[in-house]
């Protein structure tokens, strides 16, 4: 198991911070407390802390926070932010409706 | 489902390149740009460009786009807009969303040109309107036409942060200071220059404490950062503004790869998440290739030709070339990037700190510190010489890639020589009819014509002027030095503009004699 990953591996306790209450995802309305305290919680990885608090999962897919998220849940890991796995990439990379995406066209060849 | 010899995803300046190529090759090639114009970031560019003649050089970004699209119209490449490619799949199918429907494409090769995005820095206040990326004002100003607001603080002294201050200054726009946390100013020393010389003051080693105001930026609060990049209690400062611009450097896109199941690295050289790949651009996936900001970050220039070298290889992957022609057009276009690549802020040097120009000298420590070249540093550089009568003063202080200079002048009294980076030095033997071509052709508008002895007690300084409403002849306003700082009362004598010069006016003015070294630009009563 790759150590970052290591759930055993003790991360110290969580310390309350004077900007805990700043936004870092904006489309979810995610704070960098709530980020922390989820790592805290036990979301070692990008794609769990996603998972857990919609980080990055709104209109703008991550194109904003996806870096700062990285770099918080890094630093409160006590690793630089290139050891960590990034999240999965799938489509639609772009956020698209419901009515869009099941509106597939059959081209002629 | 449709089938493209080559689909290139990203119409920007590498995306264009690729297409011109690999059609040229007779390869039925589609690119898919989810914007509504093609061209990526090159219609926001206002600027003249850098390099030498290869590089389109002392061109404008627009203009390079422009003979872009025309070129690959040309060539036959389809150009398909407000088309986002939403996924990318194994054996090189794509899925794109056009208008309400999703449409299924399958190409034998794919080059994948997406660019890259604006990064952001947190601090209270950070998402109140008026706090927007420097990429954003640049699409306000130059593609919309609107302006991005009246007063503005500017976080980042990279290219892109002065660059934008410039425009945002021609737009209209008080840019009351530029920041960065950094020590050092990070773009090209001629960028912060005239940046500086119109009086923006330069905050290096600060950054932004909060943003203020209630529903919109009203203020922002800026203070000293020590090494560690914590705040020094007491060195607060506050300005006005309405509009805080950051321009905090860029990450590839490299979502569509990562989904198709490229191998790839995060190196922060490159910006963050990159495909690894050869030096023709393809990825650990055969037929999959990468150019520009997506396979790192630099800039236009080298983006076109990465886009060059991606669009021969898919041409030679599909069998449309072979591999003595491949050999052949790829070590030309490498030539022509390394020489981009060349010069103190090569992505090689990039973090180191450099004390010496290539030539020896010194280089102006107050030129990083504070966005200009000292009295007492000038002198030192081989740009800057002094005789009676008209003459070049060249305030070019880094090696960095770029020499239409040298070209420029009809008498050829500009030498840089074989290599790129060389500081250009002046030849002295040779008279300078004063034309002004040299002080036009300056990308970094650092070229300025100076006559010493132009009457009893007054020289002249001719300075390369961007700005509207161009001010008449005859009227008297004021002479700033490099720091922007008044120094002098200021007669303008001329005012020259030539097609030729390209939208760079050559403002000359009048000065107190003594006053010839200092007086850098000019501002109107």
């Amino acid at each position: 198991m790759n150590s970052i990953n290591d759930r055993s591996r003790y991360i110290g306790e969580f310390v309350p911070a004077a900007d805990d209450d700043m936004l870092i995802c904006r489309c979810e309305e995610i704070t960098k407390g709530e980020i922390r305290k989820a790592v805290h919680d036990g979301m070692f990885t990008l794609t769990e802390i996603r998972r857990y608090l919609r980080t990055g999962m709104g209109l703008c897919q991550g194109q904003t926070c996806a870096k700062l998220v990285k770099g918080i849940v890094a630093r409160e890991l006590g690793v630089s932010p290139a050891e960590l796995e990034p999240v999965t990439s799938r489509a639609p990379m772009r956020p698209t409706e419901m009515k869009v995406l099941g509106k597939e066209v059959k081209e002629e060849e | 489902m449709k089938r493209y010899d080559l689909i290139i995803v990203g119409a920007g300046p590498s995306g264009l390149s690729a297409g011109i190529e690999a059609a040229k090759k007779g390869l039925k090639v589609v690119v898919f740009d989810e914007n509504a114009k093609p061209g990526g970031q090159l219609f926001k560019q206002i600027h003249k460009f850098f390099g030498s003649k290869e590089h389109k050089a002392k061109i404008r970004g627009f203009r390079i786009g422009e003979e872009l699209l025309q070129e690959a119209n040309d060539a036959g490449v389809e150009v398909v807009l407000n088309a986002t490619v939403t996924g990318m799949y194994q054996d090189k199918e794509i899925i794109v969303r056009i208008s309400d429907e999703m449409h299924h494409y399958k190409g034998d090769a794919i080059i994948i040109a997406t660019g890259a995005s604006e990064n952001m820095v947190t601090f209270p206040g950070w998402t109140l309107p008026g706090v927007i990326g420097a990429g954003a004002a640049q699409t306000m100003m130059n593609l919309h036409g609107v302006k991005p607001g009246n007063k503005i603080l500017m976080l980042g002294s990279g290219n892109v942060g002065l660059v934008v201050s410039f425009q945002l200054m021609q737009c209209g726009c008080d840019v009351v200071a530029l920041v960065d946390a950094a020590p050092k100013v990070g773009g090209y020393g001629v960028h912060a220059a005239k940046v500086a010389r119109t009086g923006v003051p330069f905050y290096l080693s600060h950054t932004i404490v909060k943003a203020e105001g209630e529903d919109h930026v009203t203020g922002v609060t800026i203070a000293e950062v020590d090494e560690k990049f914590q705040f020094i209690p007491g060195t607060e400062k506050h300005f006005d503004v309405d509009t805080i611009c950051l321009a905090v450097g860029l990450s590839p896109m490299s979502q569509l790869l990562k989904m198709a199941g490229c191998v790839m690295e995060d190196n922060p050289k490159k910006g963050g998440q990159v495909p690894i790949c050869d030096e023709y651009g393809e990825t650990s996936i055969p037929g999959v290739f990468v150019a520009g900001d997506v396979s790192g970050i630099e800039e236009a220039s080298s983006a076109m030709i990465e886009g060059r070298i991606a669009g021969v290889a898919a041409a030679k992957y599909l069998g449309y070339m072979d591999e003595t022609e491949l050999k052949g057009k790829v070590t030309e276009l490498e030539h022509a990037l390394e020489s981009l690549r060349q010069g103190m802020f090569a992505p090689k040097n990039r973090g180191k700190a450099i004390e010496e120009t290539e030539e020896g000298i010194a280089i102006s420590k107050n030129l990083l510190k504070h966005g200009f070249v000292a009295d007492d540093e000038i002198e030192r550089f081989p740009g800057v010489t002094h005789k009676a009568g008209i003459h070049p003063v060249m305030e070019c202080t880094q090696n960095i890639p770029c020499n239409p200079c040298q070209d420029a002048c009809p008498k050829h009294c500009i030498k840089i020589g074989e290599k790129i980076t060389s500081l250009p030095a002046v030849d002295e033997s040779v008279d300078c009819i004063g034309c002004g071509m040299c002080v036009a052709s300056c990308s970094g508008q650092a070229i300025f014509l100076v006559d010493e002895t132009y009457e009893e007690g007054y020289a002249t300084v001719t300075l390369p002027y961007e700005f509207l409403p161009l001010p008449e002849k005859g009227e008297k306003g004021t002479a700033l030095d490099r720091s922007g700082k008044e120094v002098c009362e200021a007669e303008i004598v001329d005012i020259k503009t030539s097609k030729a010069f390209d939208k760079t006016n050559l403002l000359t003015m009048k000065v107190p004699a003594d006053m010839v070294m200092k007086a850098r630009f000019y501002k109107r009563a």
